[in-house]
């Protein structure tokens, strides 16, 4: 027994010595090792396969980090849209030219973002790009698009991307519309709505309130309570004691899923009789309603797409769900559509060069087929890349599924009242 | 209004009870090791997925899973204390803060590689539901885990002060070559620390799921305010980290209810740097307990 203590007090005192060369070395081992894994993990994968001559369409999607879950939605939506159209005859105006699909994973990150986006289109002969569901990231790729005269097509809503763009195409619902429908949506619960508008202190949160702000005076709602917080709080509780407090009505929460699901617990919890409106995003895809469950039922939200619209969405919808498991959501539906549209201007352009695809989307005006899956079934480009007959349609989670309720012309079930 | 205030205290102190777990974890390290572990939050995560696995695939509660997070954090504790931590004591810090700040990359990063960042909850029957008294309410799952938070805070005092382990845990925190001196043997203490440090931020984390989201950067939420109230509470001293943890989650709570959602921390910080101003050495009076 006293030898051991003895020894003990020895090791420490001799402890620092060996520090530098064995440890070192293991050291040294475990950052090769992980650099190495590193580099296996990530970077682009390039699809390969299929006849001569296929047109190349990139896609940018986050497929890793903190977006990855609707990154890889995403992905996997955009294979299924290829492979339709590849079934289909492929283009026919260039042979029957198939699509080839690149993807690059642009990991959530700004930066990630313009270096994949360079690097995709000087390395590959590309026609078109799509991408990239966030808008952050959508902006970057969408000013190295511009430069590089690649067009670009995407569902990200922020108004932005409309302004002084050329290549930069929208042809779903844009953020300022989003703000609108969802006061709209309120009027349908109360005749005098009072709502409370709680939103995450970050670019995202702040722009889509301040739009909420501004348009309520207009649509005769009046907003009772109008509060940034900081995003990923450990406690919702202080926030819906302060809802609660106001006297609201309806709840927009501008909001992660994170932050969502806490606050949409806490609301049950205090008993609070308020309608609430996630908004779009993590709102509306399945995700969401695994997480909360039950207490989803009856919550509003907003989106750009939505799988029971039409029969063709529809259609889409029970392939993709044979695919994943899950139903079709927004952004990835959306992207079906869209890859429609690149398929339909290369047809018409009769050409893989990205001037003439350009040239094409610019011109292009449809009201069926898979490509016109859109609220509202048209899609026609104006001049700053719009769709002009582009609207938002408003959903409420209905038996754990997504029910497109808001306007009346694209509503497929009734909103229930809570 | 008095309603109000109220209801936000009893929000702040029943989160403030996890604080408290995360806390109490890294002053018992920091009192007993003498360093300071930047990866607790990640060992609350590592908790929260135990808890989360256990739950969806052999149905089992969050809170009765706590029997096995715990011992396994445990085991975990005794092993990075024995094979990682022991190597790096000496007179020089650096070794020991870039260890535990690698351990926390390490983990985060495996957990994002193995998890994936998708949010993952765990629904129980209480999970939703509250306790309704005069306008007032107490969530369930809060309660809970506040009840258990303060009861395994208590078997922790309990044990410092009557067993020979704990007096022995104690002694090496008040001075190490003395305790040394006495027949204590250093690493089976810092080893048995280092465990029980790590158990409780396993139970922190199942505590956690029946009403948060486990993804892989939920420590950093916590650690952050663990931290605080470390310092707050003068560094080494569970009591005091106890308290202050209570302390701040009134004052985060508060913060939001009376300066604006996005500046509870301001609160939590103030009250942070003027207690460093008045009292440099925390609230305990820098009394190691």
């Amino acid at each position: 027994m006293s030898r051991r203590r003895h020894k003990s007090v020895l090791d420490r005192e001799s402890a620092p010595k060996p520090l530098l060369s064995k440890q070192h070395s293991r050291r040294r081992f475990l950052i090769k090792a992980g650099g190495a894994l590193a580099a296996g993990a990530f970077g682009a994968v390039p699809l390969r396969g299929y006849a001569a001559d296929p047109v190349n369409i990139g896609a940018l999607y986050p497929t890793t980090g903190s977006m990855a879950q609707i990154g890889v939605g995403c992905v996997a939506a955009a294979k299924l849209a290829v492979e339709m159209i590849n079934d289909a005859g492929g283009i026919k105006s260039l042979g029957g030219a198939k699509l080839n699909l690149i993807i690059s994973d642009v990991q959530s990150d700004t930066t990630v973002t313009r270096t994949e986006t360079d690097r995709l289109i000087t390395g590959n002969k590309l026609s078109a790009i799509h991408g990239c569901f966030a808008s952050a990231l959508t902006l970057i790729a969408s000013e190295v698009c511009e430069r590089a005269k690649m067009p670009i097509i995407t569902g990200s809503s922020s108004d932005q991307l409309n302004k002084g763009r050329k290549f930069t195409f929208t042809p779903f619902a844009r953020a300022s519309q989003f703000a609108r429908a969802q006061l709209q949506m309120s009027k349908l619960v109360s005749d005098q709505p009072k709502v409370a508008v709680i939103f995450e202190n970050t670019a995202f949160g702040t722009s889509t309130s301040n739009g909420l702000k501004e348009l309520a005076p207009g649509e005769g709602v009046e907003i009772v309570m109008f509060e940034p917080y900081s995003a990923g709080f450990t406690d919702a509780g202080p926030l819906i004691n302060k809802v609660k407090a106001s006297g609201a009505n309806a709840l927009f929460s501008v909001s992660y899923l994170n932050d969502l699901i806490l606050i949409v617990r806490t609301v049950k919890q205090v008993g609070l009789n308020v309608a609430i409106n996630g908004g779009s995003g993590g709102f509306v895809i399945p995700d969401f309603y695994k997480n909360v469950g039950k207490l989803a039922e009856g919550l509003q939200g907003i989106a750009h797409w939505n799988h029971d619209m039409s029969p063709d969405c529809q259609k889409v919808n029970e392939a993709y769900k044979k695919i994943t498991g899950d139903f079709l959501f927004e952004y990835a539906g959306g992207l079906v559509a869209q890859t429609f549209m690149l398929a339909d201007a290369l047809e018409r352009a009769a050409s893989a060069d990205p001037q003439k695809v350009r040239e094409a989307l610019s011109t292009l005006d449809l009201s069926s087929g898979y490509a016109a899956m859109t609220p509202g079934g048209k899609v026609k480009f104006g001049p700053d890349g719009k769709n002009v007959y582009g609207r938002p349609v408003g959903v409420q989670w209905q038996n754990g599924d997504l029910a497109s309720v808001f306007p009346q012309e694209d509503a497929r079930a009734p909103l229930i009242k809570s | 209004m008095l309603e109000t205030v109220a209801q936000a205290v009893i929000n702040g102190l029943l989160i403030g009870g996890i604080y408290a777990l995360v806390s109490i974890g890294v002053t018992l390290i920091f009192g007993v090791v003498k360093i300071v572990n930047f990866a607790q939050g990640e060992f609350v995560m590592i908790g929260m997925y135990v808890s989360y696995f256990l739950a969806t695939y052999f149905g089992v509660d969050p809170i009765v899973s706590l029997l096995v997070s715990m011992p396994a954090l445990f085991v975990i504790g005794v092993l990075v204390q024995h094979f990682l931590i022991r190597r790096v004591l000496g007179p020089n810090d650096m070794p020991q803060i870039f260890l535990t700040f690698a351990l926390s990359l390490l983990l985060l990063n495996l957990a994002l590689l193995l998890f994936t960042a998708n949010y993952r909850t765990v629904h129980t029957s209480y999970s939703d539901e509250a306790f309704h008294f005069g306008g007032l309410y107490i969530p369930e799952a809060k309660l809970i885990a506040f009840v258990v938070a303060m009861a395994l805070s208590g078997a922790l005092w309990a044990f410092l002060r009557a067993t020979d382990l704990g007096k022995a845990m104690r002694a090496a925190a008040q001075n190490r070559d003395v305790a040394t001196l006495m027949g204590i043997n250093p690493n089976r203490v810092f080893c048995v620390a280092f465990g029980a440090a790590l158990a409780l931020a396993g139970a922190a984390g199942s505590l956690l799921m029946p009403f948060y989201s486990a993804y892989p950067f939920v420590g950093q939420v916590f650690v952050l305010m663990a931290f605080v109230a470390v310092v707050l509470g003068t560094l080494g001293n569970v009591l005091g980290a106890l308290v202050a943890s209570l302390m701040m989650g009134i004052a985060e709570s508060l913060g939001v209810q009376f300066v604006g959602a996005d500046s509870g921390l301001i609160v939590v910080f103030a009250m942070l740097l003027l207690t460093l101003a008045f009292k440099p050495q925390g609230l305990g009076g820098g009394r190691m307990r």
